[in-house]
């Protein structure tokens, strides 16, 4: 259910006056929640950079013990137990962080700048432009997103830089909506129109003046991001299409929907409860992110 | 009106051809090459040849996207390579089955997400919204697989109150085969629809004329339900109506560990297997019924909302 | 009032919804027929390409064929080396003088089910006759068709590529055309005649893409014939769903065949014999649930839903302690069956690749550092023969003294190897490509494969692929390596050892693209001799070849394990499993 870009379409334009970055801030620096779940969010951050880096849980793919040995005090490897090869399920949770926010990453730098610049030529210029831009992502959006992965993974290969294309290049869509749609509002704005009259460029038009106005979208549209390519990972791997060679956590739930009948279900919540608040985090600060850089909403 | 119809029907011959061409490229053009899959382990360079003639994959691509779009236009898909089987036979027949899993399932999430989405935005703030949203983002936030698994073991197996997995098609038989998918089904959606009908209903709340309403001294249930809900509904039921056309979809993984014969099962054979004028089909399909959903949308809002202008 | 017309727009979209739902389901609604408790319930775990003898090239196709159709010959439910006996024949065929003509002779009074496609006879099936043998082997040959079973008389039988290329040039088959090699003699006595000497023939006729079928169904039902099967088998189609399942009732017209009365040592005493000569099938109806996912599977069967079941590989824990059934089966006295299958798995090298193809040391070496053992626990639960060589156990040609000695685990060994090779240490060897499948068991072989070849400095690149595009590297030579597994057409080591003859490269079966003129020679005076013991050390002395050159690693020879319920007799494995579930018989005392 893509409800997400539907409601933030809905959204009204902002009253101006105060910054709305600092007005947001503010807000946000009172909701303890919001606090909780960006500290979570950086926690994962720091974790995949260091496993990144090789500081921590390296290598994963070493022997700690025996064959699906069962979660156990005796060290830090073998507190989530170990898998079919004997490797620390604990280390692969840890990897497994690492490739979902570099998925969640990526997949953003992808589509970011494809679905600002698409939306914002599109609402600026209007005309044809507009229309091949609304054809492209209405013939995108019709196909049904997995239908669509499925499909770019298919053309792409298997692998991880598939997933970052194939993610990347479909999530663009909705982010494109909503800032063609600002331009729109904008464009005959006084101020636009003020800038216009002093000679700035379209350019300088798009990017100076109306893009920042509407930047927050791109931050609410962040959060939202990590989310579903997070979880169109796990599904892509769960379908045999994902990532290859390292230990995502969609990899490790495919293996284990295996293993749970013989009672290894170690595999399977390590991989849960590392998605579990990763997920959480960003499905609750992008609530808290709307309701406060939204002030209509509170 | 009719012209307005008629004109929206026009503007979406380009979508649908857009979507062939997107579907086109990444299946038959980038795609692999599904001879060697077909021609089996004893296989000889003459019989390859053979093979690809009798499919017409030697053909040009235009020439092989011309025919495509004859297949949308005649819901004539081929054969699948994996069970042989008529595509639009497997599709006619998956529907039954994935619908009396859909829409029950549909009906009742829709209905428990109104009521509980009602409550909490009448309790906004209060504790009692606060708890039900944490409820919901923690639902959504574990994978539908571990439903499926502990379900299917727990309640199935030990417990005996579902069958285990299958399907059979007599009108009152396949119900005690659909019944823990539904509830699963109800269980994972729950929180979207949940919250989704909450931040509709909120965002109708901070309106100018609701604050018009108290302040001329309504009081909050009449406002709520007399200014708030009655407006609320349109964004509600957009996004309900949206979905109706995707149920057909059915689901992947529910329909594939119940055995339920659905369309969702089916594509995700076809992925398994790599059946690509399966997959090609279903998307295909899809994607019309998602186009032609909107369209039957909208053009009923023209209908009821007169704030929809025609343009 | 606006939002109370959507409000009733929601409600009548809603109904129009659930009104097209029960129209839809209510087409497709049947009857359920009242379970008669003689209803052998089996699973398929894979989907199957419908019910038609051309294109049941698969394990699971040729089951459902099996139970529908039936071919001349088929193999001895009991005996054990797997033996060839009459089905349809009368008597096994007789071969010619010039060893290239088989006569056989038809049993008297087959009849076909009963089908409206018989509209001669208003529905009652007809006698099968010399011309329907005919017409099942030019079936086989339209191309039309892309018959799967094409290969098994491709080049073989006197014309039938002339009929085949006339038929393709001429975008339709001629059914009455005649072919050569395909000669009736009588209404019971059809000739076969082929372009050279083959005692392999025989095995052809048996298999399920050469059961029997009638020209009137195929002709009234067209492409649909998969789903409206007309054969002389013991079970007749009842319903087919090719998504979820496909029931049988017994074939009311099927002919007198009885349960055989002669076994291996060992079968009386396991009560196989207690129903010789007692009329077949057993059972009235046979259910066949289609479940792809192990766990519904398994659980389905602990619930005794599903009278006989494979053991997935994750759940052998719970279903077997040491080599035996665990406590918690035996106290439901569910039966163990074990068996060999006819098969080996290996790791394939492409000798067509410049490094790994032309450097037979470095294959040696690879060969020796994989730890087969320690793969089989690992993977198989110990389920598994280590291969030695590429003929299966319960072959001709198979030698259990026999090791080979580049599959003896032995990393110093392999080191040393490694250095006369060039490469000390790996060095100067580069990064080596893997082929792979992208399913969790494929990724986790991989992952073996990687760490076994680490401690020889070798690295892999590893390349993912979808089954399309796998299939399509391999016949195109791509690649350096890859795992792959073979099992039996039928069961002859002759079927193993035509994967290393040079005229088989790929596109064919030989994937290691070998070719050795010594090795060519040896396999086609095989050919030309019958099963003898001077053959079998001539199968031997090639498989000494194949280890010296080491084209694959030989990995394993898996075993099934099957488990039944109680309440079902006369169960045996068997590798070529088609056609056999007339014999099971339900005890209906020992069912709830």
């Amino acid at each position: 259910m893509s409800t997400a870009s539907a409601t933030t379409a809905d959204l009204k334009p902002m009253p101006q006056g105060r910054s709305l970055m600092s007005d947001a801030l503010a807000r946000l620096k009172k909701d303890r929640l919001a606090i909780l779940c960006t500290a979570i969010i950086v926690i994962y951050a720091l974790i995949a950079l260091a496993a990144q880096f090789g500081l921590i849980a390296t290598p994963w793919d070493v022997v700690v013990g025996k064959a699906y040995q069962p979660p156990s005090f005796d060290s830090l490897p073998l507190c989530l137990g170990t898998d079919i090869f004997g490797r620390s399920v604990f280390y692969k949770v840890i990897h497994g962080t690492r490739i979902a926010m570099s998925v969640g990453l990526v997949a953003s730098l992808i589509s970011i700048p494809i679905g600002v610049f698409l939306g914002a030529i599109a609402g600026y210029f209007g005309g044809w432009i507009d229309e091949l831009v609304v054809w492209f992502y209405t013939t995108l959006s019709s196909i049904p997103n997995i239908m669509l992965l499925v499909a770019i993974t298919f053309a792409l290969g298997k692998g991880l830089t598939a997933i970052y294309f194939a993610l990347g290049s479909t999530a663009w869509i909705g982010l494109a909506r909503v800032i063609r749609g600002e331009f729109i509002k904008h464009k005959n704005r006084d101020y636009v129109i003020a800038a216009d009259s002093l000679g700035a460029t379209h350019a300088s038009r798009i990017f100076k003046h109306i893009l920042p106005n509407v930047s927050h979208f791109v931050i609410i549209n962040l959060s939202l991001q990590f989310v579903s390519a997070i979880k169109s990972e796990v599904i892509l791997s769960f379908l045999g299409l994902g990532v290859q060679g390292q230990p995502s956590w969609g990899v490790m739930i495919d293996d284990a929907k295996l293993e749970l009948s013989r009672g290894v279900w170690w595999q399977l919540a390590g991989a849960t409860i590392g998605m579990f608040f990763v997920v959480l985090a960003f499905n609750i600060l992008g609530d808290s992110l709307r309701d406060a850089l939204d002030p209509k909403i509170k | 009106m009719f012209v307005h119809i008629v004109r929206k029907l026009i503007g979406v011959i380009p979508i649908i051809f857009g979507v062939a061409l997107v579907i086109f490229i990444l299946l038959n053009v980038v795609g692999g090459d599904p001879t060697y899959q077909m021609v089996g382990k004893h296989a000889t360079v003459h019989q390859i040849e053979e093979l690809r003639h009798e499919y017409g994959f030697d053909l040009p691509k235009p020439v092989q996207f011309v025919q495509y779009l004859k297949q949308i236009v005649t819901f004539d898909y081929g054969r699948s390579y994996a069970t042989k089987q008529r595509i639009s036979d497997m599709i006619v027949g998956g529907i039954g089955p994935t619908l009396t899993l859909a829409i029950p399932a549909f009906i009742l999430t829709t209905f428990i997400a109104l009521c509980i989405g009602l409550l909490v935005a009448y309790y906004r703030g209060k504790w009692i919204d606060k708890v039900t949203v944490v409820f919901c983002v923690f639902g959504m936030s574990l994978s539908s697989l571990a439903y499926i698994l502990f379900g299917q073991y727990f309640f199935a197996y030990k417990l005996g109150w579902f069958p285990i997995s299958g399907y059979e098609s007599g009108m009152l038989e396949r119900f005690q085969y659909v019944a823990m998918p539904i509830l699963i089904w109800v269980i994972v959606s729950l929180g979207y629809d949940v919250r989704f009908f909450r931040t509709a209903i909120l965002e109708e709340t901070n309106q100018d004329y609701v604050r018009t309403a108290r302040a001329k001294g309504l009081t909050e249930p009449r406002v709520f339900f007399k200014h708030v809900l009655k407006n609320s509904m349109v964004p509600i039921v957009t996004n309900i109506v949206i979905e109706i056309p995707l149920l057909i979809l059915g689901s992947f993984l529910l329909e594939s560990f119940f055995g339920i014969p659905g369309l969702g099962s089916i594509t995700m054979d076809a992925i398994h297997n790599s059946d690509f004028p399966v997959i090609k089909a279903m998307t295909t399909l899809q994607s019309l019924l998602f186009i032609f959903g909107n369209l039957a949308t909208d053009v009923i809002y023209t209908l009821v909302d007169p704030r929809v202008k025609l343009s | 009032m606006k939002t109370l017309n959507l409000r009733k727009l929601v409600s009548s979209l809603t109904l129009v919804a659930l009104a097209t739902g029960s129209v839809l389901i209510g087409s497709a609604c049947t009857t359920k027929r009242a379970d008669s408790g003689n209803t052998l319930n089996l699973v398929s775990t894979a989907k199957i390409k419908g019910i038609d003898p051309a294109h049941a090239d698969d394990l699971y196709s040729g089951l459902e064929v099996g139970r529908v159709f039936e071919g001349l010959l088929q193999y001895s439910y009991l005996k054990r080396p797997y033996v060839l006996e009459p089905l349809l024949a009368e008597s096994m065929p007789e071969m010619g003088a010039d060893g290239k003509t088989y006569t056989i002779h038809l049993k008297k009074g087959v009849l076909f089910q009963d089908d409206k496609a018989f509209k001669a006879t208003q529905g009652k099936g007809r006698e099968m006759t010399a011309e329907d043998v005919v017409f099942t082997f030019k079936r086989l040959a339209d191309p039309k068709l892309s018959s799967a079973g094409w290969w098994l008389i491709d080049g073989k039988i006197v014309g039938i590529n002339e009929w085949h290329d006339a038929a393709t040039k001429a975008g339709k088959a001629d059914y009455a055309a005649a072919v050569e090699g395909l000669k009736v003699i009588d209404p019971h006595t059809v000739q076969i005649k082929l372009n050279q000497h083959s005692f392999q023939f025989l095995y052809t006729l048996a298999m399920p893409q050469a059961g029997i079928v009638p020209h009137e169904a195929v002709e009234l039902y067209g492409d649909e014939f998969l789903n409206h099967p007309v054969g002389t088998g013991p079970f007749k189609l009842e319903d087919f769903n090719p998504a979820s399942k496909i029931s049988y009732v017994r074939n009311p017209t099927y002919r007198k065949e009885v349960f055989p009365s002669e076994g291996e040592a060992g079968d009386k005493e396991a009560g196989l014999l207690a129903d010789a000569g007692k009329p077949l099938p057993f059972a009235d109806r046979v259910v066949v649930q289609i479940i792809t996912e192990t766990q519904p599977q398994w659980l389905n069967f602990l619930q005794g839903k599903l009278d006989v079941s494979p053991i997935p590989k994750d759940n052998f824990a719970q279903a077997i302690v040491g080599q035996e059934l665990s406590p918690e089966l035996k106290a439901k006295n569910m039966k163990l069956h074990k068996m060999a299958q006819i098969e080996v798995t290996h790791t394939t090298f492409n000798m067509a690749d410049p490094i790994v193809g032309k450097n037979r040391l470095l294959r040696q070496a690879i060969s020796t550092a994989f730890d087969q053992t320690a793969y089989n626990e690992t993977f198989y639960n110990g389920r598994a023969i280590e291969a030695q060589g590429p003929i299966p156990p319960g072959l001709a040609g198979y030698d259990p003294s026999f090791k080979n000695p580049y599959r003896q685990f032995n990393l110093a060994k392999a080191k040393e190897l490694m250095s006369k090779a060039g490469y000390p240490e790996g060095k100067g060897l580069p990064v080596l490509e893997y082929l792979t499948l992208a399913d969790s068991t494929s990724r986790q072989g991989t992952e073996f494969f990687e760490r076994a070849l680490a401690p020889l400095g070798i690295k892999l690149k590893v390349s993912t692929f979808s089954w399309p595009e796998f299939n399509a590297a391999l016949k195109n030579k791509k690649g350096q390596m890859w795992s792959f597994a073979w099992g039996a057409d039928y069961p002859d080591a002759e079927n193993f050892l035509q994967l290393f003859y040079s005229k088989n490269m790929s596109p064919g079966p030989n994937d290691s693209n070998y070719s050795n003129p010594e090795f060519d020679r040896m396999y086609e005076k095989s050919l030309t001799m019958k099963d003898s013991p001077e053959r079998t050390a001539l199968y031997q002395s090639m498989v000494k070849v194949l280890v010296e050159d080491c084209p694959w690693i030989f990995d394993a020879h898996r075993l099934a394990f099957t488990l039944t319920q109680p309440w079902i007799k006369n169960y045996k494995p068997h590798d070529l499993d088609h056609g056999r579930s007339k014999y099971l018989r339900i005890d209906g005392s020992l069912k709830k």
